[in-house]
């Protein structure tokens, strides 16, 4: 269990790309600029994650069927029905969007009146209609949105991305979820799995938790710091010269040499007084509802900024029912929408303003949608994992655009399906990333992000 | 920079690998799942073969059938397989349904591609010519000893002859410093004490190596490092991620394991009661505890217990326990084989299935919407036994008093009360959200707040009214509902509660008075999360009769056995709830274990289809595997759900691979790496064993020395090759990787070893004999902070909130099994082990524990205690010029100690 520390065994391990593009912090291997499969079109992820699930019939995917209709009792084909106990074409009441639709930007998308801002930045957005996924709960589903398998062990897609392009900062970790939910998978929705630990995403404060906790650990030292970092160069001094040439030794000396660097780099990254007050305005940091994701918005922009790799930011709580699952009182929708309305349109703004929204992907979604119909006939909506919406932007999408649909109602995908799967698929070939490539070996067998499955959505590239 | 080099081979374009692996993950799964029923040899003897054609090799298909050959390779348009896909002619496949657009697109691409195919039709995939006879195949036999005239330990004649041949030679002992840190750390995972320095610098002689290495070996801090490496094996958690959910027995397998590393239970013995401890008959009270305990192994993976569908739940909980018992104890990809045969080890899914059959006949989940882990009652002392058999008596007793009570009414209460009268959250009828046509009445004189409400007895199954809650903890709460009853009204109205743990139905009786109170009917208790779910339904599909509603109440556990109406406490029901929650409170409680329900009639298992258990194949009776079996093996009664004859099977002396995997371990544990690098992976894909002699020695000292891990352990430390100096990186061109063992390997301190080492320094370790470490009623992991100060073992081993520093330094992953950990040096590592308030706090205690020593002394222990060395002349000075750079001497020591702790050697093992 003691561990070997030999450098060219750990080059030899595993499979060649995987422990060559290791490099996120080996010395050297700061830039994979070179050794992606296909050129790549984003440089970087924004994956904004709205835990619980949005109806998307109450968002972006507007069905005038549901207003003629509402209150009408129908059949549908349930998920839980299903999954639980095989029924089928259970009666269901028709359930309007209390949120009405209109046509925005020169696309002329209709969206609703939930998310007023955002909607006006349609023309930058490429809608995937016809989304699919795994899991009918949010555990399984939370963890197929981030993993691609609901059960096993499996390494986050953020994790596969660094571990298959490495960083481009190496003063700062390649893959960082900012408040990560601690339910519904926890941990293993930024972990390495099998891939090795580095990898691993850096997650900082946790959703529903103060947006000041999200901070790196153990950045700050105390006053003795310096002298401390003064006194182990010494040390280290003299226990290179009695440890001539060795390698390992070499390793760990240079970890604080960039320890040293992060700890230079890092807190002006994460200090957001940088910001003017007119920036800080208009992501909504110190007032109200949209203080939380504002600033945490706001910091994703400076680590995007900043060239980390994979930046997740998650609008949830780590209860059961995390912040966007109305199964009762639907119109509660409505103060999570304010909450990150404001924050994300304009950190779209932002991007654009800074040229970031060219190499950058935006990510905007959920793990499953909701049903159209009210859940038991009651005041909210039920899971729906066969056919909801998420957006993308930035780099290498069309922007303005919408790719699938769902039926007349809004519940299963019928055109355009696109499964998680080809979801993970298409964000890392806008990567420069070939899916069915990026493999590591473990246990015998060679895995990938997308298990055997997955199929870039060409529609959508730009 | 060049990261994709190694795959450049096989980048597209239509090279023959790439086409093969094409076939494998698009065309043979799909074939397997949609043809071969009716078109393969197997459906052939059991005479379903359709149209003569054969799709299950390559000869099969190009001779093709009753129309001719199916396939002209590399002409899809001529294929009669291609055109019956369209469903457009005469022959119209699959029967059953046309295949999807990207199916017929894949098998067009690889008829096109010439219908690469590597099935020749000799013999099934999994038993190949290739893989036919995996290294491991046959039972280790003793190996001759390279030279028996030499008194040479015969490990060091092993590596020694390997050494020869290639004109190296064993490396120079190390020093008596770097030993005794090297066998304290690995031996018990603590720092050397100054007995052993000091012994083993005054006397380096076999006789008194060997009597240190004794006393070391039985220290209780032996078996709790060793359990430690088990528990990375055996992926020994206390909670699941999801939602946190605590395992607040799992400890109970922590010290099990523990103690059977101190008394050196036969490694046989230890394997089997953890597959089938439970159904070991016999033995003393702690013995069959002990064996249960034990079987908690299976019930530790860390499995998404919300799965919806509870058949695939069962299939992927089995999953993981055979990954556990595949990996763990044999070093076989099992899993692997649950959709398909193995690709490259000889494990039919056959084989799979009639190995998930067995575990399928031992229940470990009871469903709900999320599904629980079974709990077993231990076995008691008999007086023990006497006086809780006694109490739960008492409570049937009380209980059945209760519900009779509660079926007759009890006291009631008439008339109008205000929702403040009441305890608990009230939800009054005026606050729920109404969906169709609600009538407000106050009409029975007897109701909460302004009255009540009902549903016209019309529009059936249009209506409902949701109450929702806003409550002010998380926690446990009973749910009740106030209705107004009357012989018009309904019998059976479904109203659901939705909880932190989903939702439940229960049916509600308006036509009888309520039971409590005369007002409420209890829905149960049930969990809610603060701004999680908190709310009833109340429906009126499927009613006959008139619905009503007229509050509902969350009443925290807590406080349940108040009566809901203050009026009323004084009534005999109230009462006895309060006596039963006391004497539950109170009573003896039989200690209970996860554990394991034996079916009673055991059923095998089909082979599933691509693992889909909605599309079962033939059956698959319980057994093994078949590429490991041996003449005379244990087989499965049809009475047995087979458990114990697995159990058998696995820690037979006999098995080839259980000595093997085990000897492998340990020599992993001791040397860095193993005989077979690939731990947990003995096959094709895995690595072949550097020296096979070798470790069949090792396996057969193992096996025929009664098992004893203690005594191989010993064996190895004793080792010339253990003792030898360790070698700088490319110490030699000739053997660069030390697959020839001719240097000890540097290695790095794992995390419980800094974490323990860095307390006893401290001088703040706090001794722990095991027992829970947590309170037991955390409900969950989410946000634990670890505060613990004893060895790391004992810490609360949670998959969301593990300790800080075990997090940083690379601890196995508890969600699978870990023989081997992966390391990095990364900066977080660097980063906490200076700045980290934790090390900080520690480094202050350790300041002041140095100053209780003498001035002169001081440098020397704590190089002693953290470097197992003397300080040099440099980091003498190096001391001195910072001690005098300040009039506080404790904070100079304390910056002393984070400045070392942090160095790199501090955190290896030379």
């Amino acid at each position: 269990m003691n561990q070997p520390m030999n450098r060219r065994e750990i080059l030899q391990s595993g499979c060649g790309f995987g422990a060559l593009a290791m490099g996120g912090l080996l010395p050297g291997m700061t830039s994979a600029a070179a050794s992606t499969h296909h050129t790549p079109r984003a440089k970087r992820v924004l994956f904004l994650f709205m835990q619980g699930g949005i109806g998307q019939i109450d968002s972006f995917d507007h069905k005038p069927r549901l207003d003629t209709d509402d209150g009408k009792m129908m059949p549908f084909d349930d998920s839980r029905q299903v999954a639980n106990t095989g029924t089928r074409g259970s009666s269901q009441r028709i359930f309007r969007s209390p949120w009405k639709f209109s046509p925005k930007g020169q696309c002329g998308r209709m969206t609703s009146e939930l998310f007023p801002n955002i909607s006006q930045r349609v023309d930058n957005l490429c809608f995937l209609h016809g989304m699919h996924t795994e899991g009918v709960a949010h555990g399984p589903a939370t963890l197929f949105l981030h993993c691609g398998s609901s059960t096993f062990v499996r390494p986050s897609m953020g994790s596969w991305v660094i571990y298959g392009l490495g960083t481009e900062n190496e003063n700062l970790p390649g893959f960082i979820t900012i408040a990560p939910t601690a339910g519904n998978g926890g941990a293993r929705n930024y972990g390495p799995a099998f891939l090795p630990p580095r990898f691993q995403g850096t997650p900082l404060g946790r959703a529903g938790g103060p947006s000041k906790e999200a901070t790196f650990r153990d950045l700050q030292s105390d006053s003795d710091g310096e002298r401390v970092a003064n006194l182990l160069n010494q040390l280290h001094e003299e226990q290179r010269s009695r440890h001539p040439g060795d390698a390992a030794l070499d390793a760990v000396i240079r970890s604080y040499e960039t320890a040293a660097r992060m700890q230079l780099t890092a807190p002006g990254v994460i200090d957001l007084s940088r910001e003017s007050a007119k920036t800080l305005a208009q992501y909504g940091v110190g007032s109200g509802p949209t203080d939380s994701f504002g600033q945490q918005c706001l910091l994703a922009r400076r680590f995007l900024e900043s060239g980390v790799r994979f930046v997740q930011v998650t609008y949830g709580d780590g209860s059961a029912n995390p912040a966007w699952d109305q199964h009762s009182n639907l119109t509660k929708h409505a103060d999570h929408a304010r909450a990150v309305d404001q924050p994300v349109a304009a950190l779209l703004a932002d991007l654009k303003q800074r040229g970031l929204l060219e190499d950058t992907l935006v990510w905007f979604g959920s793990e499953f949608g909701r049903t159209p119909y009210a859940e038991r006939n009651g005041t909210g909506r039920d899971h729906n994992p066969t056919g909801f919406t998420v957006w993308l932007a930035g780099a290498g999408v069309k922007p303005g655009f919408a790719h699938g649909a769902t039926d007349e109602f809004g519940h299963h995908a019928v055109e355009g399906r696109v499964h998680m799967h080809d979801l993970h698929a298409t964000i890392l070939h806008l990567l420069g990333v070939n899916h069915e490539k990026l493999t590591f070996r473990h246990a015998g067998r060679d895995f990938r992000l997308t298990d055997v499955h997955g199929h870039v959505v060409r529609e959508i590239l730009a | 920079m060049a990261g994709f080099i190694c795959l450049i081979s096989l980048s597209l374009g239509s090279t023959p690998a790439n086409d093969l692996a094409f076939f494998e993950t698009r065309i043979r799964p799909l074939l397997v799942e949609k043809c071969i029923k009716c078109h393969s040899e197997e459906a052939r003897t059991q005479g379903k073969l359709r149209g003569g054609l054969l799709l299950d090799s390559r000869p099969g298909w190009a001779k093709g059938g009753d129309s001719g050959p199916a396939i002209i390779a590399g002409k899809p348009d001529a294929s009669t397989l291609i055109n019956s896909l369209t469903h457009t002619g005469e022959i119209k496949m699959p029967p059953t349904g046309k295949l999807s657009d990207q199916q017929i697109a894949d098998l067009k691409e690889w008829v096109r591609r010439g219908a690469p195919d590597p099935r020749d039709g000799q013999k099934p995939a999994s038993q190949n010519r290739e893989i036919a006879k995996p290294w491991w195949s046959t039972p280790p036999k003793a190996p001759r000893i390279p030279d028996s005239t030499t008194t040479q330990a015969p490990i060091d004649q092993f590596v020694r002859a390997r050494l020869q041949s290639r004109g190296l030679k064993h490396a120079p002992p190390a020093s008596a410093e770097v030993l005794a840190r090297r066998l304290a750390f690995d031996l018990t995972g603590l720092p050397p004490d100054a007995a052993l320095l000091a012994s083993l610098r005054a006397d380096m002689s076999a006789e008194n190596i060997a009597r240190e290495v004794d006393r070391l070996l039985a220290s209780r801090a032996y078996a709790e490092r060793w359990a430690r490496h088990w528990f990375d094996v055996a992926r020994y958690a206390e909670s699941l991620t999801l939602r946190g959910f605590i395992f607040k027995d799992a400890w109970r397998y922590r010290d099990a394991v523990i103690a059977a590393f101190a008394s050196d239970m036969p490694f046989d013995q230890f394997v089997a009661e953890q597959i089938a401890g439970d159904l070991i008959p016999g033995g003393t009270e702690s013995e069959r505890e002990r064996r249960t305990v034990l079987a908690t192994f299976l019930l530790l993976g860390n499995t998404n217990l919300e799965e919806q569908d509870k058949k695939t739940l069962e299939m992927d909980y089995i999953d993981e326990q055979l990954d556990v018992i595949g990996k763990g104890l044999l070093a076989q990809t099992l899993t692997c084989a649950r959709c398909h045969d193995h690709k490259f080890d000889p494990i039919p899914a056959r084989d799979y299935h009639a190995l998930a059959g067995i575990l399928k006949n031992a229940q470990s989940l009871e469903h709900a919407n999320v599904s629980k882990w079974v709990e077993v009652p231990l076995p008691l002392p008999p007086e023990q036994e006497k006086a809780v058999a006694l109490a739960e008596a008492h409570v049937k007793q009380l209980k059945s008093r209760i519900a009779a009570l509660k079926k007759t009414g009890g006291p009631k209460s008439t008339g109008i009360v205000k929702p403040s009268e009441l305890s608990g959250i009230v939800v009054d009828d005026t606050q729920a959200k109404q969906v169709g046509m609600w009538m407000a009445s106050v009409h029975s004189g007897s109701y909460i707040g302004a009255g009540y409400l009902h549903d016209l007895n019309a529009e059936k199954g249009k209506k409902t009214l949701t109450f929702q809650a806003e409550l002010p903890n998380s926690g446990e709460y009973e749910v009740r509902l106030a209705y107004s009853h009357g012989s018009s009204r309904a019998t059976a109205v479904p109203v659901t509660v939705f909880s932190a743990d989903g939702e439940q139905t229960i049916s509600v009786n308006m036509s009888t008075p309520a039971t409590i109170d005369g007002r409420f009917v209890s829905l149960g208790k049930h969990r809610f999360e603060k701004s999680g779910q908190s709310f009833v339904i109340v429906s009126t599909e499927q009613t006959t009769g008139h619905v009503t509603a007229d509050a509902v109440v969350f009443l925290p556990v807590s406080t349940t056995t108040k009566s809901t109406n203050l009026a009323v406490e004084s009534g005999s029901l109230g009462r006895l709830e309060e006596e039963l929650k006391r004497l539950e409170e109170t009573m003896p409680k039989r200690p209970m274990a996860m554990g394991i329900l034996e079916s009673a009639k055991p059923t095998d298992l089909p082979v599933y289809i691509r693992g889909n258990v909605r599309n079962p194949g033939p059956l698959a009776p319980r057994g093994f595997l078949t590429a490991a079996a041996w003449n005379g093996q244990p087989t499965v009664a049809a009475n047995s759900g087979g458990r114990r004859e697995l159990a058998a099977w696995i820690s037979s002396s006999s098995h080839p691979l259980t000595s093997r995997v085990m000897a492998n371990r340990i020599w992993s544990w001791l040397m860095g790496e193993g005989i077979v690098r690939s731990v947990d992976n003995f096959g094709v894909m895995g690595e072949k064993p550097d020296d096979p002699a070798l470790l069949d020695y090792l396996a057969m000292r193992l096996s025929s020395g009664g098992w004893s891990v203690k005594k191989l352990v010993r064996e190895l430390v004793l080792s010339q090759t253990y003792q030898q100096a360790s070698g700088e990186d490319g110490w030699s061109e000739t053997d660069p990787d030390n697959r020839l063992y001719g240097r000890a390997r540097v290695r790095r301190l794992d995390a419980e070893c800094l974490h323990d080492a860095i307390l006893s320094i401290a001088g703040t370790l706090e001794p722990c004999q095991g027992g829970p470490t947590f309170a037991i009623t955390l409900a969950s992991d989410q946000g634990y902070q670890q505060k613990g100060r004893t060895r790391a073992v004992y810490l609360p081993a949670f998959r969301n909130s593990p300790h800080e520093l075990l997090q940083a330094f690379d601890q196995a992953d508890s969600s699978s099994v870990t023989g081997h950990r992966d390391s990095g040096t990364v900066v977080q590592q660097a980063l906490f082990l200076t700045n980290n308030a934790w090390v900080r706090d520690q480094a202050e205690k350790a300041s002041t524990r140095l100053l209780k020593s003498p001035l002169g002394e001081r440098a020397d222990i704590l190089w002693m205690i953290s470097l197992g060395r003397q300080p040099t002349d440099r980091e003498r000075a190096i001391v001195a010029s910072e001690l005098a750079s300040s009039a506080n001497e404790q904070s100079v020591w304390a910056r002393i100690c984070r400045a070392l702790w942090s160095s790199a050697e501090f955190r290896r093992l030379d």
